[in-house]
């Protein structure tokens, strides 16, 4: 499905050059789950960002379902990127000022559906989430493992091929967690979904069919279950 | 997706209520005075526009040429002009003579109602030219009869109630029947000529003994010519063919090379200014300079939306980088922000409509206009709605493209501070801000020094309880007898009359000869007063050699006085007695100097003028007596001028409010500055309010570590207030220069000027930092205040 190759990233900080991504090459297939592990500052999110073409390496060669994505422009990337790609962070980002039902409908909005189709799609997830009775509600009104649903629905609605998440559990208790990742594995294997997710759970990362560890911006190993 | 950002955009309005009400009333304001003086400025383009064909229609004016004064232009022509354009020049359709239309005042009668109004003779055609609306009658039959009035409705309505004026009689001065052939509607406001009644001109010539050969006297330059042009004929294809008729017709007028020029309505307002002959601009600058004003005062509110919303906008950069990690482009986010600031533009809009609304009777006061909304025009609401679209897009760019750039990554890590970022450019719009305000209120100060040091010129008279009464009616003849009574009553001290105000010269002459003139020395233009015996004492003006009148007429019929502008015009030495010739080889000896009296305009120096012994005039001036109650001595004239001239109501005027008439202009131009800089400066005050509040929030953690480190609250204020304060000056060294320059550039239109000192600058930079202080010390002062406690454990 996609591939890094050569992967570096860096920053000019002062005289010295600090390495965040170092000569990385990956190949991920439709279907996998991964776990990026690794110790803090060892480049789990920025190759997270890298993937989700939200950051742009310094150098290499990425390719993203049979486009190499180096070479596009911002506009093609963005396009390529809202048809395939859902993304959940670690502290939920809903936006404050709109409601759950509003706040899972944007990406559609962005991607030009119709207003009766936005509504039948959104009410879909609301139903497939249990969140029904929320829908009229802010992100304030809610308790943290419910915006990640939120969060999560958000980045799903739009039916991407691929999702992105960057600790998703990391602001959420151990029971909360634990029915996020239930559910990022029941959108593996029922739907098909691609997951990659960062995390400094090993419990949590057991959820995946691959783990990748990350020392000092290279992979360090990596196991299939 | 307007939907979603509309409703985004508007809970982001009601949930920050303070930054909300900020923004709107800060841009109403800035969109009410742009918007007021758009409807000032289209109210003076509008002059004289009403009338049909406004364009092929102009004023007849002539150009002289003189060694002293250089090329000038006036409108007052000779009548024989008028047969040579109407028969000799093809082209002109339509010829009009007239005298001062709407300055010639006159007593009309009907029954017991007498009203003294403005109005004109003029030819039929008059009204042909102009195509004012006739109520009743019309053009073509009005004013033919010699013994006719045109009145305008009001004017009727006064005089006949609401019957039928047609064929009815007006008492003219007391003296003819004239019969009412047409009622106009009223003139517009924003008619250049204004007037109350038209009689014929030819009733003029017959009844007025003076205009007997006005008619074939090319020398006298007393009227008024208009002209109608043939459709698609301009005034170039004409100008040639008439500018030397004068010069051809009348070769005593041909030393000061007369040239016959057109000034077309169009510019009668806006452009009435002449210097060399040519149209030199006038009111124009004036309605070009607010125009300047207004859109900076817009931009100044715009700037402020501008500020706000790059500060603020660490609060909605995690927005943008949510926005962004779901799908958005930059495109549709600056799109989001204009949808929100065109939003928040309307909103303000509706509110400075509201602010119009309640300004526009004051501001009418103040620069005695009749504007109003134009609610019923369509093409009004078209415009505002594209006034709402650019001043939306305008004030939302900024945030929009600085907003819409922020890499997601960075604004979703919270690493950056992303309001500090815009630190600069938001510190060069608040400097611009200050600049167009305190070069706003150096230009009101100096605008107010400048009419305070020509209003405490020296008139050379003494305007105190001074009064004056046109000389009409039977007053004339009764002169003596009214004085005596006058006088009798113990409410008037001193009576005087003369052939002009004090506070004007109706007419000149032209001093021709002098002892110790040299060959080259052209003429010399003189103001001519003739006045009575008493009229320098009446008004206190006093003599600086020679003796005053006698009080007999007729004893001083070769004597004149002259003033001092006199001699220094024509360097004199020993004035008195010598004998000099003005007007036609009348030998006159003068008696006596007397000192400069003002009596034209106080920017410029005083001009050379003769007074001679004279009975009657146009004017009567007198004095009331000291410690007299002003209201019960008016009662009493009343009764007295009653007495001696029944038919005419009496009117009267105090001096000195007539001397502060000269000022008009320069009082609107102040006034008007003085509110635009105040409203500039309030409205860049309240940007400074929501940045200084900002800031604070901003530094919280910092200035609870400074109070736990020790600081005081003074040391925490001054920490605050000096970054502001910095800015402010740098403003001020901005401003001063530019706006010495436009003032010395308007002071150079002025004789008489006040030199400009550096204390305007200083005094400027004070209030503008005093002002500054007050608005952001409120800020800092609750910031300094707070429980260092509190903003450190919130961290």
């Amino acid at each position: 499905m996609l591939s890094l190759q050569h992967v570096s990233k860096y920053y000019q900080a002062g005289g010295n050059k600090n390495i965040v991504l170092n000569d990385i090459s990956l190949e991920i297939d439709e279907g996998e789950f991964i776990s990026i592990m690794g110790p803090s500052g060892s480049g789990k999110s920025t190759l997270l960002n890298v993937i989700g073409m939200l950051d742009e390496p310094s150098e290499g060669y990425h390719y993203f379902v049979g486009n190499a994505v180096h070479q596009l422009k911002e506009k093609q990337r963005s396009a390529l990127y809202k048809q395939y790609i859902g993304f959940v962070f670690q502290a939920y980002h809903l936006i404050d000022e709109l409601t759950v039902y509003e706040n899972i409908e944007t990406p559609l909005i962005y991607q030009d559906f119709k207003g009766a189709e936005r509504k039948a799609m959104v009410a879909d997830m609301l139903d497939r989430f249990q969140i029904v009775g929320k829908k009229d509600l802010f992100p304030a009104q809610l308790s943290g493992g419910q915006q990640q649903l939120v969060g999560i629905a958000r980045a799903l609605i739009a039916k991407p091929k691929l999702l992105l998440a960057d600790e998703p559990t990391g602001n959420l208790n151990s029971k909360q967690g634990m029915e996020i990742m239930e559910l990022f594995r029941k959108l593996n294997k029922e739907d098909g979904v691609t997951i990659i997710q960062v995390t400094h759970s090993e419990k949590n990362a057991e959820y995946g069919s691959r783990i990748i560890n990350l020392l000092d911006g290279k992979v360090d190993s990596s196991r299939k279950f | 997706m307007i939907k979603n950002y509309l409703k985004i955009a508007w809970r982001n309005i009601v949930s920050n209520k303070v930054y909300s009400a900020i923004n709107i009333l800060g841009l109403a304001a800035g969109m009410a005075v742009a918007l007021l003086i758009g409807l000032w400025v289209f109210n003076e383009f509008s002059y004289d526009k009403f009338l049909p064909n406004y364009k092929q229609l102009y004023r007849v004016d002539l150009n002289f040429t003189s060694q002293h004064d250089g090329e000038h232009t006036q409108q007052a022509v000779p009548i024989p002009l008028v047969e040579v354009l109407r028969k000799e020049v093809p082209g002109i359709k339509r010829v009009a003579e007239t005298d001062w239309v709407g300055w010639q005042w006159h007593d009309l009668l009907v029954g017991d109602k007498k009203l003294y109004l403005g109005g004109g003779a003029t030819h039929p055609d008059f009204l042909n030219i102009f195509q004012y609306p006739f109520v009743k009658g019309n053009a073509r039959a009005a004013l033919t009869e010699t013994y006719s009035i045109v009145l305008t409705e009001s004017t009727a309505k006064a005089l006949f109630g609401n019957e039928d004026p047609i064929n009815k009689y007006v008492r003219f001065d007391n003296k003819q029947n004239l019969k009412v052939t047409g009622v106009l509607k009223d003139i517009p406001k924003n008619a250049t000529l204004q007037f109350s009644f038209l009689t014929p001109f030819s009733f003029k010539e017959q009844t007025e003994s003076w205009m007997k050969d006005a008619r074939t006297t090319w020398t006298n330059n007393s009227f008024n010519e208009f002209v109608e042009l043939e459709p698609g004929v301009t005034s170039a294809q004409i100008a040639p063919k008439i500018k030397n008729i004068v010069y051809q017709k009348s070769p005593q007028l041909r030393v000061a090379k007369p040239e016959v020029i057109l000034h077309p309505l169009a510019d009668w307002h806006l452009y009435s200014d002449f210097k060399n002959g040519k149209e030199a601009g006038g009111f124009i600058d004036y309605v070009r300079m607010f125009s300047i004003i207004g859109m900076l005062v817009l931009i100044i509110a715009c700037i402020n939306f501008m500020n706000l919303s790059t500060a603020r906008s660490e609060k909605r950069a995690r927005e943008v980088g949510v926005r962004k990690a779901i799908g958005s482009q930059r495109k549709d986010l600056i799109f989001q922000f204009l949808t929100e600031s065109i939003l928040i533009t309307f909103i303000a809009f509706l509110f400075s409509i509201l602010f119009t609304q309640l300004a526009l009777p004051f501001f009418n006061e103040l620069i005695s206009s009749s504007i109003s909304i134009p609610y019923g025009n369509p093409l009004f609401w078209c415009m505002m709605i594209c006034y709402v679209l650019i001043t939306g897009l305008l004030a939302g760019s900024r945030p929009a493209f600085y907003l819409s750039s922020f890499n997601p990554v960075t604004v979703l890590k919270g690493a950056i501070q992303v309001g500090k970022a815009a630190a600069l450019p938001r510190k060069i719009l608040v400097v611009l801000q200050f600049s167009c305000s305190i070069a706003l209120i150096i230009s009101t100060i100096i605008v107010y020094q400048q009419i305070q040091y020509a209003k405490s010129r020296p008139t050379g008279y003494n305007a105190d309880r001074l009064m004056m009464t046109d000389m009409s009616g039977d007053l004339e003849t009764h002169y003596a007898a009214l004085k005596n009574d006058l006088l009798a009553s113990g409410m008037v001290e001193s009576v005087a009359s003369a052939s002009s105000p004090i506070t004007n010269v109706y007419s000149h002459m032209s001093l021709d000869k002098w002892p110790g003139k040299n060959p080259g020395d052209e003429s010399v233009n003189i103001g001519a007063i003739s006045v009575s015996d008493t009229y320098l004492k009446t008004l206190g003006m006093s003599l600086v050699e020679g003796h005053d009148f006698s009080s007999s007429w007729s004893a001083d019929t070769n004597n004149v006085i002259v003033n001092e502008a006199v001699i220094k015009r024509i360097g004199f030495k020993n004035p008195i007695n010598k004998i000099i010739d003005y007007s036609m080889g009348n030998k006159r000896r003068i008696i006596g100097v007397v000192k400069d009296a003002l009596m034209e305009s106080p920017f410029f120096p005083v001009q050379p003028a003769i007074f001679n012994h004279g009975r009657g005039g146009n004017n009567i001036m007198y004095r009331l007596a000291k410690n007299v109650n002003t209201q019960d001595a008016i009662q009493k004239i009343t009764k007295i001028f009653n007495t001696y001239n029944p038919a005419y109501p009496y009117i009267y005027q105090f001096v000195d409010e007539e001397y502060n008439h000269k000022f008009n202009l320069e009082m609107l131009v102040g006034k008007l500055a003085g509110v635009f800089a105040g409203l500039a400066i309030f409205i860049s005050c309240l940007g400074l309010f929501g940045l200084a509040a900002y800031v604070a929030e901003q530094r919280t953690k910092e200035i609870g570590i400074r109070k736990v480190l020790g600081a005081s609250i003074s040391q925490v204020w001054l920490l605050l207030s000096k970054d502001f304060i910095l800015l402010v000056i740098i403003s001020c060294v901005i401003a001063s220069p530019i706006a010495l320059y436009f003032l010395r550039n308007w002071l150079q239109k002025y004789d008489y000027r006040i030199t400009i000192g550096p204390g305007v600058f200083v005094l400027s930079a004070i209030v503008a930092i005093v002002i500054t202080l007050i608005t952001i010390s409120f800020q800092a002062i609750k910031a300094a205040l707070m429980n260092p406690v509190k903003s450190l454990r919130s961290e």
